[in-house]
């Protein structure tokens, strides 16, 4: 076979187990994808989530369909770990975008269902098009989530009437510490996956594909997920030992979903059935937070570390009673707790999808750790968030031990409904 | 350090001498412009090709596939083995690839046809040279700038070497920069050769021991962080037979258009691992000098094979124009009178600029081997 190397992606090589279709990286996903496909979006969504819940978000076989009426990653069971990217365009040619989206949208399809980057991986004397570090590794549960942030509807590519309103910006708000070369970018990306090499193996093709188009300006590895957003899952315990976003919107909340995080009735179309993502990395100041005692820990979550109660209750998901008072008359639940200062009852019932992710980036170069939450929400309203960081950026007794060191708002896109469509469609179409 | 890629394709080319071009399933023709022309067309019955022969020299197949279900792919064989072929060709798809073929007979194979094999004839030779003369030209005319480079250096080498031996300070620091640009153009032709390069341009992390250290930057630290020549004379003296030594090495030497092509990725390679990060000439900070000089590398190498690249992949030779236009105008603005500014000079932000116009560079000429090889 050395000297039959004069075809492109579908040459016979260990790694095409099938033919007839992209190559996946192992032999045996079959019908798993195809089941939703003639039966409609409403099916195929719902026979994601079922898949993804029925097996457990640690399920590496699980793979999530790339289409359907919203972006998977967002109400899809959080996975385990993330790789988070954003770009920069380097073009001033609108048209070197719109292929760019649309190249990122095959090797995003490709690389979800478990194949390789589309392109020729067995020409001897060529770079393969996909890296191949994901190569025999199954699907994981992998989603690649696209946004656009407010910069790429400048006057650079002609974009400025399709920006949604309100897709600005976030303005400066309480305990920001931000750096530059951590915050904005005009395109995001987000990969979960329950196998972080499969994770990682979407930023650095989506960055080598973005080759002379776009560069990264920034990127974040999560290495465990901080939120539980599916009934099938339990709340995990963030960097401080704390279980947070007991109360999260979980996808199956369908009526929840449709009032706080799906756009609808908008002023752009393309963003009908998106939503707007946020992304904060929150340092946290470990070593002075594991000084700190246990009672005061507590106080400032409004929890009990250990069961994850309300300080008001017994059980993790028992609701916090905000009225109760100890007999010296002050509130059991803190006025400056993160619970009572994030919570609906308080906050006029604003809720936000919250899908975050421990990250630790080693040391700083004062020598403690550089580690903290990697906070993303999704929510319908960007300025839900601004509200309610403003609280808590004002507020909040956790304060202390935290600082907002990175910043980025993206809108991201309805779903595309089947492989016909491509991410360059929301905005160039 | 001593680089792979060029001695590696060597290897390569001898497993695939047959295979000039491939393209993608577009139809858009990508081999060379004189290249026959052979139509394909698989059905349920078969694929005889048209026409079912043709002279020797590089051969287009294009393979078709109009309605048929059942069979989706055409291979051309040779003695019971695939030369080349096409695979997933669903109804409506076409895809081409071309080989250089010599006279002989062969077999168009198309498996779950009814008649699942067709012969095909190559008749004559193939005229020599012609069809290649463009990448023919490419390499005599690299080799041509190798052996100026190599000869520039031994004569600039046997100038900086006299002053490093007398001693001479101020002319030896005066002279390193410009002396060092004739090898840094044509850097990944030396490092085929393995143990030159170590002795001639290693830095102290790159050997086992110091004692054995030599090289330009053996003398560079003596230049400017002892600012002592006493006992370089020695290093001068070798450094002088290493480079006459590549001199005539690179007399000897034939490359391949896509181990030329493969250089000017390696180039690349090092402004990006070693000239931005101001490694390489971490005392002297004359870092720009060599990043220019690669640079320059690069462009002979994209210059030489431009007819080609013009007429098999004119978009990608265009992209590669714009970009080394965008990294040499990064370049340019640290200019000065005489040469480059200190690299100190070059902030932060500045280098990952540089860094990112680097990378898009070495990605799209990343492109240029395949395109150019086999022929």
């Amino acid at each position: 076979m050395a000297l039959g190397t004069a075809d492109d992606d579908t040459h016979r090589s260990p790694m095409s187990a099938r033919r007839g279709g992209p190559l996946s990286r192992r032999g045996f996903l079959g019908g798993v994808g195809a089941a939703g496909a003639g039966i409609g979006v409403a099916a195929a969504v719902a026979a994601t989530h079922a898949e993804a819940h029925g097996t457990g978000s640690s399920d590496v076989a699980a793979r999530i369909d790339f289409h359907g009426e919203h972006q998977a990653g967002i109400g899809t069971a959080s996975q385990d770990r993330l790789a988070f990217a954003a770009f920069d365009l380097t073009t001033k040619d609108a048209a070197a975008v719109r292929q760019l989206l649309h190249d990122w949208t095959a090797a995003a399809a490709a690389m979800t269902a478990g194949a390789l980057v589309p392109g020729s991986s067995h020409d001897p004397v060529a770079p393969p098009a996909d890296t191949g570090e994901a190569v025999g590794l199954p699907p994981s549960g992998l989603t690649v989530t696209v946004g656009f942030g407010p910069t790429l509807f400048d006057d650079r590519f002609g974009l400025a009437s399709r920006r949604p309103a309100a897709l600005n910006e976030l303005p400066p708000l309480p305990g920001d510490e931000l750096a530059e070369q951590r915050s904005g970018g005009d395109i995001a990306i987000q990969a979960c996956s329950n196998d972080p090499q499969v994770a990682f193996h979407v930023i650095r093709n989506l960055a080598r594909i973005a080759s002379g188009t776009a560069v990264m300006r920034w990127s974040q590895l999560g290495f465990g997920r901080t939120s539980s957003t599916s009934d099938a899952q339990s709340t995990p315990r963030n960097l401080f030992g704390f279980k947070d976003g007991t109360r999260n919107i979980h996808g199956e909340e369908r009526s929840a979903m449709d009032e706080h995080v799906w756009v609808s009735g908008g002023d752009q179309p393309w963003m009908e059935g998106g939503t707007y993502l946020v992304a904060r990395r929150i340092r946290m100041l470990i070593e002075s937070w594991d000084r700190d005692f246990l009672a005061d820990q507590q106080e400032i979550f409004g929890r009990f570390k250990t069961s994850g109660a309300p300080l008001t209750g017994h059980d993790e998901f028992e609701d916090p009673d905000y009225a109760a008072t100890s007999p010296d008359g002050r509130p059991v639940i803190a006025d400056t707790s993160h619970i009572r200062l994030a919570s609906p009852e308080n906050n006029g019932g604003l809720r936000i999808l919250r899908r975050g992710f421990s990250y630790t980036d080693g040391m700083d170069p004062t020598g403690l750790l550089d580690a903290g939450l990697f906070f993303i929400c999704f929510t319908r309203d960007p300025q839900t968030f601004v509200t309610l960081q403003r609280r808590l950026g004002a507020h909040d007794a956790l304060n202390e031990y935290i600082k907002h060191t990175g910043s980025g708002l993206w809108a991201c896109p309805s779903g595309l409904l089947d492989s016909g469509g491509t991410w360059a469609d929301h905005l160039f179409a | 350090m001593p680089s792979h890629r060029l001695a590696m394709t060597v290897g390569l080319l001898a497993a695939a001498p047959l295979v000039l071009t491939a393209c993608g399933d577009s139809g858009q023709k990508a081999g060379p412009a004189d290249a026959t022309d052979v139509t394909i067309q698989i059905t349920d019955d078969g694929c005889a090709p048209d026409p079912a022969s043709a002279a020797a020299g590089p051969i287009t197949f294009t393979v078709k596939n109009v309605d048929s279900g059942r069979v989706t792919e055409a291979e051309v064989m040779k003695d019971g083995k695939i030369i080349g072929e096409k695979e997933n060709l669903t109804p409506g798809l076409s895809g081409t690839f071309t080989l250089r073929l010599d006279a002989g007979d062969y077999t168009v194979m198309c498996p779950n046809a009814k008649t699942d094999r067709s012969p095909f004839t190559v008749t004559g030779r193939a005229a020599a040279g012609a069809a290649d003369a463009g990448l023919t030209d490419a390499v005599r005319a690299y080799q041509d700038y190798l052996s100026e480079q190599s000869a520039s250096l031994t004569a600039a080498t046997t100038t900086f070497a006299t002053a490093v031996r007398t001693g001479d300070l101020e002319k030896a620091r005066s002279l390193y920069a410009r002396t060092r640009t004739y090898y840094e153009r044509i850097e990944p032709v030396a490092e085929t050769f393995g143990d030159l390069d170590p002795m001639i341009d290693a830095r102290v992390n790159d050997v086992a021991d110091t004692a054995e250290w030599t090289g330009f930057h053996r003398i560079e630290k003596a230049l400017w962080q002892d600012g002592d020549l006493a006992g370089m004379g020695t290093y001068a003296d070798k450094l002088l037979t290493d480079v006459t030594d590549l001199e005539r090495r690179i007399g000897t030497l034939q490359l391949a258009p896509e181990q030329i092509a493969n250089g000017a990725v390696g180039l690349m390679d090092e402004v990006a691992k070693s000239k931005i990060t101001g490694e390489e000439d971490r005392y002297s900070h004359t870092d720009l000098w060599d990043f220019a000089a690669n640079v320059a590398g690069a462009r002979e190498i994209v210059d030489v094979l431009s007819p080609t690249l013009r007429e098999r992949d004119t978009a990608l030779l265009t992209r590669i124009d714009s970009q080394l236009a965008d990294v040499m105008a990064s370049l340019a603005s640290y200019q000065t009178k005489d040469g480059y500014q200190d690299y100190s000079a070059v902030t932060d932000a500045s280098r990952r600029t540089m860094t990112q116009q680097v990378n898009a560079l070495a990605e799209s000429l990343s492109r240029v081997a395949p395109i150019v090889a086999g022929a």
